[in-house]
């Protein structure tokens, strides 16, 4: 399914991006929120990055070695973007857009050698471990690849294999329950980076949100560790960009993933005190129940600087209002007049009647700041907070 | 495979050549009649040919018709026989699909789209022999076929690998190089005006020798666009001058 | 918050209301939407608050967030095609509208209007059953524009759901009126859940994109000072 971005919104989020501003508030390198959850099963996390949310599993089974390396165990990754997480999402086939997401992570992850294969090796030729990591994405709003590396490498960290024993020609798979779990030997954490590149390279933001990726140039992933290695770089998208912007991206990224691997730590030392302790832990804890969920947003510090236009400092405008207030409901009539500037086409007018409400005068609050006259509304009011109190007991 | 020596205390690589010298490039182009453009090109050992047909009209599913630029369509492939054991390759698996996507890409920022709305160009390219350094050898024969079938570009696109070993940045890669496990680093570049359309990095490269690498991966595309444009050149004096002779 | 409010008014899908509505009234009612007979019986399939209007008509006001047209709203779309004599619109329905290039004020066949793919346009569904395809008008009978028409392109278009659209043309909220106060602004509200606006900065539109979004949940009261908070300047509620 192909969506179709105005031209009205690729202009405004061009002409905010150019003048440093980003839709939620953000700056341009910051990143949205990201929280991590554990489950109760070893391996499992939910990661978000602001309303994106990737759900990651890993688990292992002892199988045969490939014959290329007969020592070496082995791992896969994989990412299925199912349509519950975007209608642009189809179900089937894999698009290309979700071929490169899996190419990125195999590449970040697996080709960068973060895990120790060779210790996943149980008897040489005969049998190894073979590791999966099962990421599924369940709801999109930009950034999934970010969002997938985090996950993947969250849950890598929080896996636990069963010991296993070989003596002579015994191999013998300790259950759970015999022996403690051991833990994945793993180098270090590979934490990719997305970038999006708008007017042909000009302006660069991190971590793009849905809106922002619709009207964006191109991208380019850069995946390091906190010891400064470049593990994957890739730059895709019709752009063409210099060798400076590159070593810039590089340079942002470092800071990026020393706060991400920050946030993955402590969210493993939390899980393993509550682990611990034996206090109740697992994603039914984590979740905030009696709450509105969907369309809350979460408190963002927009930056606002009063810009009036050059006709008076901030504090005569504070004096304005304030006179509005006292003088009352006379004031607010006579308020702004917005004109109309073009008549014909492209007019902004009164709109019509609002069907839906109570019907009074025209309401024409589709506009112009004009007379509204304001009924006696006790009634609809109480219905209207009442919509709120309904939404929690749904 | 381990232990083998990649730079030997002389500076000299497994196949002979200094860290800064490329292989062997010999091109052809028009070598088709069929298509309306075609290359072939060899890197040293590794070959690769390249067919484009187009502009023309969109086939496939009409859902992919752009209203204001043309749809460029690619597929890669290679041969059975282009590895050192026979293995057939399925069209669809993940890392042919990676590499097509990635051409497109690069095509894309590099022909001028706007020009055919409505349209469809498509580019073949299939590895006849594989010796490391497949994409750019693709994306190399692919600029020279479009550039013999006419298309507008605002330039060569020309590609290279680099690499690092023993401190040393390497440049155009072999595949014994690259199987070694070391950082691979892959860019595909305009040469006349230094923009980079396409930027790939492989395996754990230190960020300080980060610029060392790269310096040396866009030498070598300067090199081969010398190359490439002597191929050109020469190719179209000859034609031309056979035009003039009747 | 409203005191009145009870878990009385709250229907749920297959809830047998015709008692409910004889308490209220004994006259000729009309049903609206989440409301239908079954025999001879009123129930409701949607869960909501159930609400009624003077002229005896009814109907459940529900969180919505996917729009499906109804004859005579006016809608926000995105051109998406020029196909012979009409415009493609994209509504957010499940099809796409049917603009007529003639259905602008001031059209010709010779007077093409000018709309580009990719525009927003206003525009009142005229025809909107669920056997046809939408088709969108941009003048009124009397052939005048009136409002409708191509949104300029200087301006934001982005998506809430349905019932926050309803909440703010409704004459009770104060939301724009104290959003006026504030800043200069332009709005136009799509019934599909589509709001417009137009400030004189980028910095002014997205507050008051923010102050939109958030005025959903909050209550009427609330709204001047979450307009305030979020402008930054004094809360005198």
């Amino acid at each position: 399914m192909k969506v179709i971005v105005s031209a009205a919104e690729k202009q405004f989020i061009n002409s905010a991006i150019a003048s440093g501003k980003r839709l939620d508030g953000r700056d341009t390198y910051d990143y949205r929120k990201v929280r991590i959850t554990y489950g109760t099963e070893r391996g499992c996390c939910e990661v978000q990055v602001g309303e994106t949310r990737v759900l990651a599993q890993t688990s292992c089974e002892v199988v045969k070695p490939s014959g290329a390396r007969p020592s070496e165990g082995m791992l896969h990754i994989n990412l299925e973007l199912s349509p519950m997480a975007s209608p642009t999402f189809e179900p089937g086939r894999m698009s290309s857009f979700g071929v490169e997401l899996n190419r990125l992570l195999e590449r970040s992850v697996r080709e960068s050698k973060a895990v120790d294969t060779e210790s996943l090796c149980i008897v040489v030729g005969v049998k190894v471990w073979q590791v999966r990591v099962d990421l599924h994405a369940l709801n999109f709003d930009g950034n999934l690849l970010d969002c997938s590396s985090i996950a993947a490498i969250a849950s890598l960290h929080h896996f636990r294999r069963p010991e296993v024993t070989v003596s002579g020609e015994q191999v013998t798979i300790h259950s759970l329950e015999d022996r403690e779990p051991v833990a994945l030997s793993i180098h270090h954490m590979p934490i990719c980076v997305t970038f999006a590149f708008f007017q042909e390279g000009k302006y660069l933001l991190v971590d793009p949100s849905d809106r922002e990726e619709s009207v964006m140039d191109g991208t380019m992933v850069v995946c390091m560790n906190i010891h400064r290695e470049l593990c994957t770089v890739q730059m895709t998208g019709s752009m063409l960009l210099l060798k400076d912007q590159l070593s810039r991206c590089c340079q942002i990224a470092i800071v990026k993933v020393s706060e991400i691997t920050e946030v993955i730590k402590s969210a493993l030392a939390n899980d393993a005190q509550a682990r611990k302790e034996g206090r109740k832990h697992g994603f039914a804890e984590s979740k905030v129940s009696s709450r509105i969920t969907t369309g809350h947003m979460e408190e963002q510090t927009i930056p606002i600087k009063k810009e009036v236009d050059g006709s008076g400092s901030e504090d005569e405008m504070e004096d304005e209002e304030e006179e509005e207030e006292a003088n009352g409901e006379e004031k607010n009539q006579n308020g702004s007049d917005v004109k109309i500037d073009s008549p014909g086409v492209g007019t902004i007018g009164e709109g019509l009647r609002n069907t839906w409400g109570v019907p009074t005068e025209d309401s024409d609050d589709n506009g112009q700041d004009t007379i509204m006259e304001e009924k006696a509304t006790t009634e609809a009011d109480d219905k209207r907070g009442g919509n709120k109190s309904c939404q929690k007991n749904l | 495979m381990a232990g083998l020596e990649l730079l030997s205390d002389q500076g000299f690589r497994l196949d002979g050549r200094r860290p800064h010298e490329l292989r062997k490039i010999q091109c052809k182009m028009g070598v088709f009649k069929q298509a309306d453009g075609s290359a072939y090109i060899e890197q040293g050992n590794t070959k690769a040919l390249a067919t484009v047909y187009g502009p023309h009209e969109v086939t496939g599913s009409r859902s992919k018709i752009e209203h204001d630029k043309v749809l460029i369509n690619c597929q890669y492939s290679m041969a059975t026989f282009s590895t050192g054991e026979r293995r057939s390759r399925s069209k669809g698996d993940r890392k042919s699909q990676e590499m097509q996507l990635h051409l497109k890409k690069t095509f894309e920022a590099a022909i001028l789209t706007q020009l055919y709305p409505r349209s469809q160009i498509d580019i073949y390219v299939q590895i006849l022999q594989a010796d490391g350094g497949n994409y750019s050898a693709c994306v190399n024969a692919a600029t020279l076929a479009i550039i013999d079938a006419g298309i507008p570009m605002k330039d060569f696109v020309c590609a290279s690998t680099a690499g690092f070993v023993s401190d040393t940045p390497i440049v155009d890669i072999s595949y014994l190089e690259e199987s070694q496990g070391g950082p691979e680093l892959v860019v595909a570049l305009l040469p006349k005006s230094d923009q980079i359309v396409e930027f790939q990095v492989n395996s754990r490269l230190h960020l300080d020798n980060f610029e060392n690498v790269l310096d040396m991966a866009v030498k070598g595309c300067k090199d081969i666009h010398a190359v490439l444009s002597r191929a050109v050149k020469e190719n179209v004096s000859e034609l031309a001058s056979h035009m003039n002779k009747t | 918050m409203a005191a009145s409010m009870t878990n009385a008014d709250v229907v749920l899908p297959g809830d047998v209301l015709t008692d409910r509505l004889k308490e209220i009234t004994n006259k000729k009612v009309r049903l609206g939407p989440g409301l239908r007979w079954q025999s001879k019986d009123v129930v409701a399939c949607k869960c909501g608050v159930l609400k009624s209007r003077e002229d005896h008509a009814f109907w459940i006001d529900n969180h919505q967030r996917r729009y499906i047209p109804a004859k005579g709203e006016s809608i926000i779309g995105v051109v998406s095609l020029k196909a012979g004599d009409i415009f493609r619109v994209n509504i957010g329905s499940n099809l796409p509208a049917a603009l007529p290039y003639l259905s602008f004020e001031g059209a010709t066949k010779r007077n093409r209007p000018n709309v580009q793919i990719g525009d927003l346009v206003y525009a009142k569904l005229l025809v909107a059953n669920r056997d046809m395809e939408p088709e969108l008008v941009c003048i009124d009978g009397s052939g005048q524009s009136n409002g409708l028409g191509v949104l300029s392109r200087e301006g934001f278009m982005f998506k809430c759901s349905l019932h926050l659209c309803r909440k703010i043309l409704s004459p009770d909220c104060s939301l724009l009126r104290v959003l006026g106060k504030k800043i200069p602004l332009e709005v136009t509200v799509g019934m599909n859940g589509r709001i417009w606006l137009r400030c004189r900065s980028v910095n002014d539109t997205i507050c008051a994109m923010n102050a939109i979004l958030a005025a959903e949940y909050t209550p009427e009261q609330n709204l001047k000072s979450m307009v305030y908070k979020i402008f930054g300047g004094v809360a005198a509620v």
